[in-house]
């Protein structure tokens, strides 16, 4: 093929580096991002939801297409590395150019430039010397640090504030590349997922988001969790107590909210939710003997427990349920959500040699409450809790944050921060021996305001001329000689 | 020459500034029985935002007012009143604050109060300091839609729930309405530059029409039901979601009568477009001035239908023709219905703006070169706020989710603001695209701003569920 290479590479870069392709790629973006709010999207929506939405050839199709998926499809990860490539490229071609501007200020504008640069200004001075010092002078007072320029024969002043400023744009190109950079860590190594605790348990295994698990080199053991309302009953608080353990013992230990998450070697531990696991944490009971003769006892079970009332009986929490139903004589756990809770209490007594059974609430099918040597009233029941935790190890959040900061300040010195520059040249007549200051600026944005600067210095300048006495010009020769 | 000479005739005339008057005068009926309908006590934050409404609908009409007269002391009036509007908005806004304990940041109604308010004082910001004396001509009407929105939307104070309980909360949210407010006051400098850049109007006349007419074609051949009813989506307001009669198809109920009203704003907003049609065929610029009349005509229809249909379509159930039993259905289930009347009457409103081009109003308003320049740099104040809201934002999702960027719709949205205004910045630096252009673009930046403000939270599921 009669494909000259360097031609077509460099015609590639060139069409890669072009703001055209920046601005099209952008557009795209903005589309596709647009598309990927109005389609439902795939983990968030559930399947149900999913295709009661859509029809079948319809989902068929976007499911093919990574519709329901825009953010995590490959087109689009591949767009957003079009637009880094973009940013770079565009970046590194105009960079030298910039640099140059950065790094070899311009200190001695020649006749031509002189002609057209805007805004400008020619003051009649007596010589050369005069009008060096006044502008030098003038700069001064305003703050500027003015330096004096010898070219061959001519000599010219030279001051300029915020050079950095012509910089800004790669500073800002920059710090979206690092943000970019720390999403692709993140995607590339880390992982998001879900750890459920009831008070009490400890454990080591997250729920990732695509399904599987994941192992923790170490344990969280949740101490305690509970939810705050306001009057009005909405939550206000959700907390947890957890405690981080590694090797049998307990490294840290922290009290999450809401906003305030635990972390613990790279990965966080965010509060996410809270409410009953179903289990009972313990039953409190009144219990007094049946015939009337004893004393009343407060007690406090939790499932399994045994408690003796008197030397003949002992209580035993059997069984709880949740949400009960009664079907054939059997009592059912209907659902583990608290609904209509069911407790189970065996009484034994070893003179009578038998065991009651005890039922809250008293179910006509099963209990034999009435018979029991003891009656029992249940004054509390006090719910297990379990708290859900989100978890994440982000190892790019540090490029994505300092890259924020970056940007924040990449974008201040974009738009506020302006480099000036000012330049004073006498210029004599050979013929007529008449001298003239001249005296230009230049602003890279802002240039209104700087016109008013302009006009402040330019008042300065004739200011300090009138008060410069004449210097001779042998007296000049001799400064410059000095120098 | 004839062209001119239409456009000189065409304002001043009583019949504009009457349907203007009408035009308050139902608006105000209308919030005074929403207001009747609430009752409370004297001095709540319900009637100081009543003051405050009927105070910028006065500074509103008045700019209205200068607009189509040129009489020069209505902008003292129209300040005046600003002034007074903003009060009783600081009012609101304290009463609120002092109610809630909180800065009120946690709902789209305390967002809107908050808007409002800024957007109100960087209004009077461009008047005093860059001498943009008619810019209330746009930020009021703008104002006025956000104080009227605030009455349909749910007023109860909330408690914070936990993932709102954050600094960050106030920072993101302080951050976006500085931000929004900066995009509204660029979108009406860049309306501004537009009346000064001798826009030719009939281009615009036609495109708008074209637009508005397209909407209410696409409403009414798809959505009009037997003896004059709209067939909306039913909505289940348990499960949030629509209802469906089986997969992919959903289930219609027909609110009775609105679907007259459409077809009647059909005509009507078809009307300008005829006249139009007319004035290039027959060469005859009288044509022109009856489009305009009947631009107005079709404004006033276009609100009224955006009315009763927001007010019928939130509350009440109807009956459907695909099942027995009446079902209730909501502004969420017809997102594309709601935002093709609320786009409709924004872009009739536009082009009612670019009417108002007079010599006058000229001399009053600083040079073309000067908007373009000062829509810059509002555009260059709002921009850096937009990125550190974003970031506000990450921040606060990374500690309440334990995700920075998770790409819900209002994230979403406020990335594509962002690129939107990105992109401006770019095609000015670079390809030097001034004027005209970049005003273009500040109107389509702003308009991509109301829709992640308001559109996202009401059309589109997330994360945000508070706003």
């Amino acid at each position: 093929m009669a494909v000259n290479l360097p031609t077509l590479a460099h015609k590639t870069w060139r069409t890669i580096a072009s703001i055209q392709t920046g601005v099209v790629l952008l557009i795209l973006v903005v589309i596709l991002s647009a598309v990927g709010t109005i389609v439902l999207q795939r983990p968030a929506t559930e399947p149900d939801e999913m295709q009661s939405a859509y029809s079948p050839q319809a989902l068929r199709i976007l499911d093919a297409v990574g519709l329901t998926d825009v953010f995590h499809a490959w087109w689009f990860l591949g767009l957003m590395l079009l637009v880094s490539l973009c940013i770079t490229a565009a970046s590194i071609d105009r960079f030298p150019n910039s640099w140059r501007y950065f790094s070899r200020p311009y200190k001695y504008p020649d006749e031509g430039f002189r002609r057209n640069s805007h805004p400008q200004k020619s003051l009649a001075i007596a010589d050369e010397e005069s009008g060096l010092v006044a502008a030098e002078r003038a700069l001064h007072s305003l703050g500027f640090k003015p330096e004096r320029v010898v070219r061959e024969d001519h000599f010219g002043i030279f001051a300029e504030r915020h050079r950095i400023s012509e910089l800004a744009v790669y500073i800002v190109h920059a710090s979206l590349l690092l943000i970019f950079l720390g999403t692709i860590v993140d995607g590339l190594w880390g992982w998001r997922g879900y750890l459920s605790l009831n008070e009490g348990q400890t454990s080591h295994i997250v729920e990732l988001r695509d399904g599987t698990t994941r192992t923790l080199p170490f344990a969280i053991r949740c101490d305690a969790a509970g939810q705050e309302n306001y009057t009005d009953g909405t939550p206000k608080k959700w907390w947890s107590k957890l405690a981080v353990v590694e090797g049998g013992r307990d490294i840290q230990k922290k009290e999450i909210v809401v906003n305030d998450p635990l972390l613990y070697s790279g990965v966080r531990f965010y509060q996410s939710s809270y409410g009953p696991n179903g289990k009972v944490d313990k039953l409190m009971l009144v219990a007094s003997p049946s015939n009337g003769s004893g004393e009343k006892k407060e007690i406090g079970l939790a499932v399994n427990d045994t408690v003796s009332l008197d030397a003949d009986t002992t209580v035993r929490f059997a069984e709880f349920f949740p949400d009960f139903a009664v079907r054939d004589g059997q009592v059912y756990k209907k659902s583990n959500q608290l609904g209509s809770p069911a407790a189970h209490l065996v009484v034994t007594s070893k003179k009578a040699g038998k065991d009651f059974d005890v039922w809250f609430p008293a179910l006509d099918e099963v209990a034999d409450n009435s018979k029991s040597p003891w009656q029992f009233q249940a004054t509390d029941l006090k719910m297990g809790h379990y708290t859900g935790l989100q978890v994440s190890h982000e190892p790019g959040q540090w490029g994505v944050w300092s890259g924020v900061v970056l940007l924040g300040v990449g974008l201040a010195f974009v738009f506020y921060v302006v480099h000036m520059r000012f330049w004073a040249v006498p210029v004599c007549n050979p013929k007529t021996g008449k001298c003239s200051l001249w005296i230009g600026g230049s602003a890279n944005r802002n240039r209104d305001a700087f016109e008013q600067r302009f006009n402040d210095l330019v008042a300065l300048v004739e200011a300090e001329l009138k008060l410069i006495p004449r210097i001779s010009r042998s007296d000049q020769v001799a400064t410059v000689a000095g120098n | 020459m004839a062209r001119a000479k239409a456009e000189q005739q065409q304002p001043a005339t009583g019949m504009t500034l009457i349907v203007l008057v009408g035009l308050a005068i139902a608006f105000l009926l209308f919030m005074a029985f929403l207001n009747v309908v609430k009752s409370g006590n004297l001095f709540n934050e319900t009637n100081l935002l009543f003051a405050t409404l009927i105070f910028y609908a006065g500074a509103g009409a008045l700019y209205l007012g200068f607009g189509v007269t040129g009489t020069e002391s209505y902008v003292k009036f129209a300040s005046l009143a600003t002034w007074l509007g903003l009060i009783a908005n600081t009012a609101a806004v304290a009463h609120r604050w002092y109610e809630a304990g909180h800065a009120p940041f946690s709902s789209v109604y305390e967002m809107l109060l908050s808007f409002v308010w800024t957007l109100a004082v960087l209004t009077l910001v461009a008047e005093k300091k860059y001498g943009v004396k008619v810019i209330g001509t746009v930020t009021m009407p703008v104002a006025i839609v956000g104080v009227v929105l605030m009455q349909l939307l749910r007023t109860d104070v909330h408690p914070l729930v936990p993932a709102l309980q954050s600094t960050w909360l106030h920072v993101h949210v302080a951050l976006a309405m500085l931000a929004y407010a900066a995009c509204a006051l660029s979108f009406a400098l860049a309306m501004m530059f537009l009346i000064q850049d001798n826009l030719k109007t009939e281009t615009f006349l036609a495109v708008t029409s074209a637009s508005t007419l397209a909407i209410y074609t696409g409403i009414v051949l798809t959505r009009f039901e037997k003896w004059g009813g709209l067939g909306l989506v039913a909505w289940d307001p348990e499960r949030k979601s629509e209802v469906f009669l089986s997969r992919g198809v959903r289930l219609f109920v027909t609110i009775p009568d609105l679907g007259w009203l459409m077809t009647l704003t059909l005509l009507v907003v078809a009307s300008p477009l005829v006249f139009y049609g007319l004035a290039r065929w027959k060469n005859n610029d009288s044509f022109l001035m009856l489009a305009n009349r009947a631009v107005f005509l079709s404004i006033l229809l276009q609100v009224m239908a955006l009315v009763m249909f927001m007010v019928r379509a939130r509350d009440g159930r109807y009956p459907s023709l695909d099942a027995d039993g009446l079902f209730p259905t909501s502004l969420a289930a017809s997102p594309f219905i709601l935002s093709g009347l609320v786009g409709g009457v924004f872009v009739s409103l536009l082009y009612l703006l670019l009417l108002w081009r007079r010599p006058d109003l000229e001399r009053l308003l600083p040079s073309a070169d000067n908007l373009d320049r000062i829509t810059y740099k509002t555009i260059s104040l709002a921009f850096p706020l937009l990125t550190l809201m974003i970031a506000a934002g990450a921040y606060w999702a990374n500690q309440t989710w334990g995700s920075y960027w998770s790409w819900d719709p209002k994230e979403t949205w406020a990335a594509i603001t962002w690129l939107v205004y990105a992109l401006y910045l770019h095609m000015r630096v670079t390809r030097g695209w001034r004027g005209r252009r970049a005003a273009y673009f500040a109107i389509i930046g702003f308009a991509v701003v109301m829709f992640t403000f308001f559109g996202v939270t009401y059309l589109l599921p997330g994360l945000h569920a508070y706003a």
